[in-house]
Parts: structure tokens; sequence; C-alpha cells
């Protein structure tokens, strides 16, 4: 098979079954591609089929949270009006990631003690792929209730798509405190770390990092990990039970990008990386492309069009508008040319197995007609 | 703020939401300051090589290119950053002995997010201070690529959050000389770029008012891929009027033929162009009442590639506006 046969290939392919047999849907990508819309139409296609499904949004714009029925950001499934089958709820990271320190901490004041602490406060912002985290955490949690025939989650924009897949690695990572663990003897009080880690014969990292940070910021992080201490590996066989369930044959990835060369390179590098890692990936939608041209239309050619318009043009107000439309038709058949050639160009060599295209619709996507005409399209009905 | 002055600051930060145009702007404009005579110096911070890919040059690092005549390129990360600012700071022989330890800022870094965002800054105001022998600045202007509107506000508010977290050290003294640099109306404006879409538009007015907030000064709006109107009143009344037959007859002189189905199809594309550019003014119109600021408005290309020569495309709009 040619890159070039495995790329009509997976244009005949659409999400249908992917949409109607699997159990968890992740959709990715970079930012404002279409994650949350494509999210919400492919749960509105498997509560259609008939299952019990629920969509996972994160940061969803106010009008499609409305048409949801989601007002509040408080990770509550709530049913949406109109469709049965159907429920939707809005990520709270903050409230997930409380939720995962109360379930791991031996005892409520070790959680309340963690909670307060600033370093937590900000740990979320501030380790690349930890809102990504606690997306998955919250997909298993719903996953574990068995009320779901299918769970579809968002993803937050990031910086790197990857960053979805190395969060549970880089957050256990850090909470082991790989240096700090030898440095930070629990009981120790914080003030006098530099002086003992000194007798470690750390005391140039510590003294490199308290130069950075200051030694407010320490004491901040040293409290965390000695209240963090014995969790860690409670929290660690949890992370990869997630991994896990991601991995596993009846989960499926759905990578979005949008017909421009940025967002096609990412896509490109994530369906590598799934690739790597043996994750499920079910396929690529392109999203917000130009509509090809209407049937009737199809057979005409930009050059020849360019030609009628310059030979209408300058005579009647008739001539003159015609010839409008025919550079109009040129135009757009030029830029579904530079996007064909983007995602071609983007997909050489790999296989997205499905490959969709969703046109630029006429408004922005909010009701639930918009996301039906959207599902259409991907289960190519 | 007038658009004429667009180009005067000595840094311009943009920012915008994902894939509104970020880069494609930054580009622009740093051109177009180059095309002024101004010497400028356009500075990515993500390591993304956007630019080195559109201008097609080698790749781009912490040293300054000169990529196009009076216009150079600058990679800037946290790492080399540090390093740099380090070794002003204490001189090379000390640094050495603090900075091998890489796993120590690293994990500084992690510990106080902010404090990369500073190095980061840290390293522009470094570009933007410089001067020549002869006491005259380096450059004339500084272009960032900054981070999208979604990090932008924790972005420019990290030296503020530093310097009252850290209080003494260097770090601290550079959070503040990178805090008087962004709130220097003289020396900074932030350029929000966005669409004429409900979704951009909405979060350029809550950036702005975020924005407003850290104190920074807002220039205009750049407003990216503006559908132009193919039609004057005179046509326009004339499409209004077309039907099937007439435009299949108006097409036949120019010796084309259309099924009905395809004259209907040529008129759906005026259509849809019309209904385009009526969401565009009602777009025009929210920004420019909620927003009070002056849109630069650069046109959607329609090119079969996107490259090189649509960013000069772009950078001759920027220059004929000034
Ligand atoms: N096919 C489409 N045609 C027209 N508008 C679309 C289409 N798909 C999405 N949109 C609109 O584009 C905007 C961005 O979509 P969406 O919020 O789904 O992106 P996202 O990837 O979730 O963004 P973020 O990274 O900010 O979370 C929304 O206003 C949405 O209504
Ligand atoms: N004026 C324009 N006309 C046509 N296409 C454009 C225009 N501006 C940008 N584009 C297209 O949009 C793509 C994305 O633009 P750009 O990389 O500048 O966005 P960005 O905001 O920097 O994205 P990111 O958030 O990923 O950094 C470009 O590669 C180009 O194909
Ligand atoms: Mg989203
Ligand atoms: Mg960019």
């Amino acid at each position: 098979m040619t890159p070039r046969d495995g790329l009509a290939g997976a244009r005949q392919r659409r999400l249908a079954d992917v949409v109607e047999q699997r159990h968890v849907i992740v959709c990715t990508g970079s930012g404002g591609v279409g994650k949350t819309t494509s999210a919400a139409a492919i749960a509105l296609g498997a509560a259609r089929a008939g299952r019990r499904t629920i969509v996972l949004t994160i940061d969803p714009a106010k009008r499609l949270a409305q048409s949801l029925g989601l007002t509040s950001l408080d990770n509550t499934p709530r049913a949406v009006k109109g469709v049965e089958n159907l429920d939707a709820m809005m990520l709270d990271m903050k409230g997930t990631f409380d939720e995962v320190i109360d379930r791991h901490a031996s005892d409520p004041r070790r959680a309340a003690r963690i909670k307060a602490n600033r370093f937590y406060q900000q740990l979320s912002s501030s380790l690349a792929g930890t809102q990504e985290y606690m997306a998955t955490e919250k997909l298993y949690d719903l996953h574990n209730t068995g009320r779901y025939d299918c769970i579809v989650i968002d993803t937050p924009p990031t910086r790197n798509a990857l960053d979805l897949l190395d969060a549970p690695k880089r957050l256990t990572d850090f909470l082991e405190g790989r240096f700090l663990r030898m440095f930070l003897a629990p009981g120790l009080a914080a003030g006098r770390i530099a002086t003992r880690a000194a007798g470690f014969g750390a005391g140039l990292f510590m003294k490199t990092a308290s130069r950075l940070t200051g030694q407010a910021v320490l004491s901040d992080l040293a409290e965390f990990f000695q209240s963090f201490e014995g969790m860690y590996d409670e929290f660690k066989q949890r992370a990869q039970q997630v991994y896990r369930l991601l991995q596993s044959p009846t989960s499926a990835f759905v990578v979005v990008a949008t017909p421009e060369v940025p967002a096609l390179r990412e896509a490109r590098y994530f369906l590598q990386r799934l690739a790597q890692d043996g994750m499920p990936t079910a396929g690529l939608v392109v999203n917000r492309v130009t509509p090809p041209p209407p049937d009737g239309l199809d057979g005409l050619p930009a050059k020849q069009a360019r030609q009628a318009a310059g030979a209408l043009l300058g005579g009647s107000a008739d001539e003159n508008a015609v010839a409008a439309l025919l550079d109009l038709h040129a135009d757009r058949l030029g830029v579904t040319k530079r996007e064909r050639k983007n995602i071609a160009a983007a997909l050489h060599g790999i296989d997205p197995r499905a490959l969709v295209e969703v046109p630029l619709m006429d408004s922005d996507v909010h009701d639930l007609d918009d996301l039906t005409a959207i599902c259409e399209v991907l289960l190519g009905a | 703020m007038e658009l004429e002055n667009l180009l005067d600051p000595r840094l311009i930060i943009v920012t915008g939401k994902g894939g509104v145009g970020k880069s494609t702007v930054a580009a622009s404009l740093a051109l177009a300051a180059a095309g002024t005579g101004r010497r400028t110096c356009l500075v990515e911070v993500e390591g993304r090589q956007t630019f080195s890919r559109l201008f097609s040059t080698q790749t781009w690092d912490f040293s300054e290119r000169e990529f196009r005549p009076g216009l150079w390129g600058l990679s800037v990360d946290a790492d080399a950053s540090l390093r740099e600012y380090l070794e002003m700071f204490y001189g090379a022989r000390r640094l050495s002995r603090i900075v091998t330890n890489s796993s120590a800022v690293e994990f500084a870094t992690t510990a106080a997010p902010g404090i990369k965002d500073v190095l980061l800054i840290g390293k522009v105001k470094e570009v933007e201070r410089r001067r020549d022998p002869d006491g005259r600045f380096h450059y004339d202007l500084i272009v960032l690529d900054a981070p999208p509107t979604g990090r932008i506000v924790n972005f420019l508010r990290a030296p503020d959050a530093t310097t009252e977290l850290v209080n003494i050290g260097p770090i601290r003294d550079q959070a503040q000389s990178v805090i008087d640099m962004l709130l220097d109306p003289q020396r900074t404006n932030v350029h929000l770029v966005t669409l004429l879409e409900e979704m951009p538009v909405q979060e350029t007015i809550d950036s702005a008012r975020a924005l407003d907030e850290v104190g920074v000064t807002l220039g205009p709006v750049v407003v990216n891929r503006v559908l132009s109107p193919r039609f004057d009143d005179t046509t326009r009344k004339a499409f209004e009027g077309l039907d099937v037959a007439a435009t299949q007859r108006v097409v036949a002189k120019a010796d084309v033929e259309l099924t009905d189905q395809g004259a209907e199809a040529l008129l759906r594309i005026g259509t849809l162009h019309l209904h385009r550019l009526e969401l565009q003014e009602r777009m025009r119109g929210i920004l420019s009442r909620r927003l009070r600021l002056p849109l630069l408005e650069l046109p959607y290309l329609w090119d079969e590639h996107f490259g090189a020569d649509e960013l000069a495309h772009l950078a001759e709009v920027v220059e004929e506006s000034l």
C-alpha cells in the first residue's frame, strides 16, 4: 500500500464504528481547532446510537455550554435536554485535583494540609500536563461508576498535544520527588532544609534552588512533600490504571486539526506518538475545511473560471456581478488545493486510520442542530 | 493610540487565541518595521521554530541572526536565559559552579513556574536595553511572538508574582526591571490578534480587560483574515436580481456552460459571501464598541501557499496603514 492509497483509504473510513463501539473516546489537538465541538458531536452520535453517553467538556464556549445545559463548573453530570441517553459535564480542574488528594490522603487533616499548601495550589498551572491528567483522572472515575457505555472527553488547549500522554509520568515523577526525597526527610523543619541538605552533600543543589526561588518557596515545597509522604505509591498506581484504560483497545483517540500547517504538524506528531506508545488511534478530524465546490460547479476548474471572469469584467452590471462570483469560486478552489496539500503533506507516510474533513459551517457551532450536522459528517451519514 | 504610531514602542508583544495568526502578525509587523528602516528583532519564546520554517532559514537559537536586511531573529529559552543572566550577575567562574546543576534549575522552575517566564522576558529586556558603543539602542523595535491569550496574563504577571515570592537575589532584581519595561507605555505595547468570528472576538474582549488589569498598554487590535467585499453597490444590486437562467446566459457569453444546479451553486457562493461579510461587520461593530482601540485589518490571502511572500504582502498592508 502506498501512502497515497493509505490517505484515500483513510478518507473513506469514517468514525461511525468508533462512535458505536468504543467505550472511551478522547478528542485532542492544538488550541482552537474544534476539540470541544468534536467531542460534543461525537457524544451526540453515540447517544443517538442508543448508548448511555457522557461528554466531559473543558471550558466550552458559553453558547455551546448553554445548549448542553451546562451552567456551572461543578463536575456534576447533567442530562442534555432534548437528547435521550446523553449527559454532559464541565470539568472542574481544581475540584478534581482536590478529590484525588482526598482519596489518597490517610486522614482528612492531612488532606486539608495539602490543599492549603501554596505550592499545591499552583501545581496544576505549573506542571505541564496536569490539567490533562485531571481530565483523564475524572474519566477514570466516570468509567468506574459503570453508568456509561460511552465516555467522550475533551482536552484543554495545550502548548503541546503530547502533554496528554506525558502527564501521568511527569506528575508521578515530580511527586516522587526524584531529587527531593533524598533531601527532605519527614519531620524536618522547613527552615533547616539547606543545612541538613548540605550534610548530604547536596548543598549546591539546594543553594542554587533557593537562590532562584527564595526560601519561602522551598518551605512550601518541603511542607508539601512531607504531607504527601506515603501517598505516592497509591497515586502512582492510580496513574497507571488510568493510563492502561486509555491504552486499552476499547478506547479511541481522535486527533483534531484545522487544514493549516501548524495545527496539522502538531496532529502529525501526536499521531506518531500515539503509534509509538501503542495507543488506540481512531482517526484524524480536519475541521473547518473550505467546503468543496457544490455539485454542478465541480466541473468548472479555477483557470477556466478566471478566464471567464476576465472576459466578463468591464461589461454590464450583471456581467460584473457574475465575474465576481466566478472569481470567488476560483479563489475557493485555490484554498481547497492548499488545504488538500497541507493535509496530504502532514499525513505523508502515516496512517491515521480514518480521516474526516468537516467543512467550515456558515456560523459558529452552538446549538444541537449545528452539532447534529457535524455529527453526521463525522459518522459519514 | 493611533494606527500610525503602531511601530513606535520599543517592544511589541503579540498575542491572541490559538491559531488566529499571532506568528503571522508578529512576522508581518517585524517585516514592516524593518521596511521603515527600524533595526528590528523578531523573537519567539516557545521554541517551535515557527519563523525559521516560515522564512525557510536555518534553525533559530539563542543568538540573533540577521535573516532579512535590518531584521534579526531570536529564539529564547529559559535555560539559556538563566545561564546568561547569572553569568552577568555572578561572573563566569562562580557561575559554572552554580548552574552545572541543571536539575536544580529545572526543579526551581517547576516549583515556582513564573521564574521561567521572568527569565524569558528578562532576555527580551536585555535585548531591548542593549546599546551600541555610540550610546544608541542596538535595536529600534523588538517584536515578541508571545504565548496565546490563555496563558498571556500569567506570562506577563510572572514578574510581579515572583517579586512577591522571592524577596532577594538576582531573580528578584531581574523581575523588577522586567516589570518596569512591561508597564511603561512608551516602551511596551501588547497587540491582540483576532478574527471577525464570535469566539475569538469574545476572547479578545475578555483578554483586553484582563491585560488592562495587569497594567500593560494595549496597542491596536490586529484583525486577521478579513474578507474583502467582492461587490460594489451596483454589482450587488445586479447580483440580487440574478436568477438561474440569467446566470446561465451571462456565463455563456464567456463560453462557460452551467447546468441549473451549477448556476444555483454559483449564486449560493455569492449569498454565502454576503452572509460572511454581514457577520464580519457585526463582529467589527462589537469590537470597536467594546474596546475603543484602533483596528488594523489584514486581508485573508487566498494564495495556494502560505509562506514568506504572503508575509511580505501582509507587511505591505501594515506599512500602508502607518
Ligand atoms: N466546522 C466548524 N465550522 C464553523 N465553526 C466551527 C467549526 N468547528 C468549530 N467551530 C467554532 O470554532 C470555535 C472553536 O471551537 P472549539 O471551542 O470546539 O475549539 P477547541 O479546540 O475546543 O478550542 P480550545 O483549544 O480553546 O479549547 C468555536 O466558536 C466553534 O463554534
Ligand atoms: N491573513 C491570512 N490569510 C490566509 N491564511 C492565513 C492568514 N493568516 C494566517 N493564515 C493561516 O493560518 C495559519 C496559522 O497562522 P499562525 O501560525 O500565524 O497562527 P498562530 O496564532 O501563531 O498559531 P499558534 O496558536 O499555533 O501559534 C498559517 O499557517 C496560515 O496558513
Ligand atoms: Mg475546547
Ligand atoms: Mg504561533
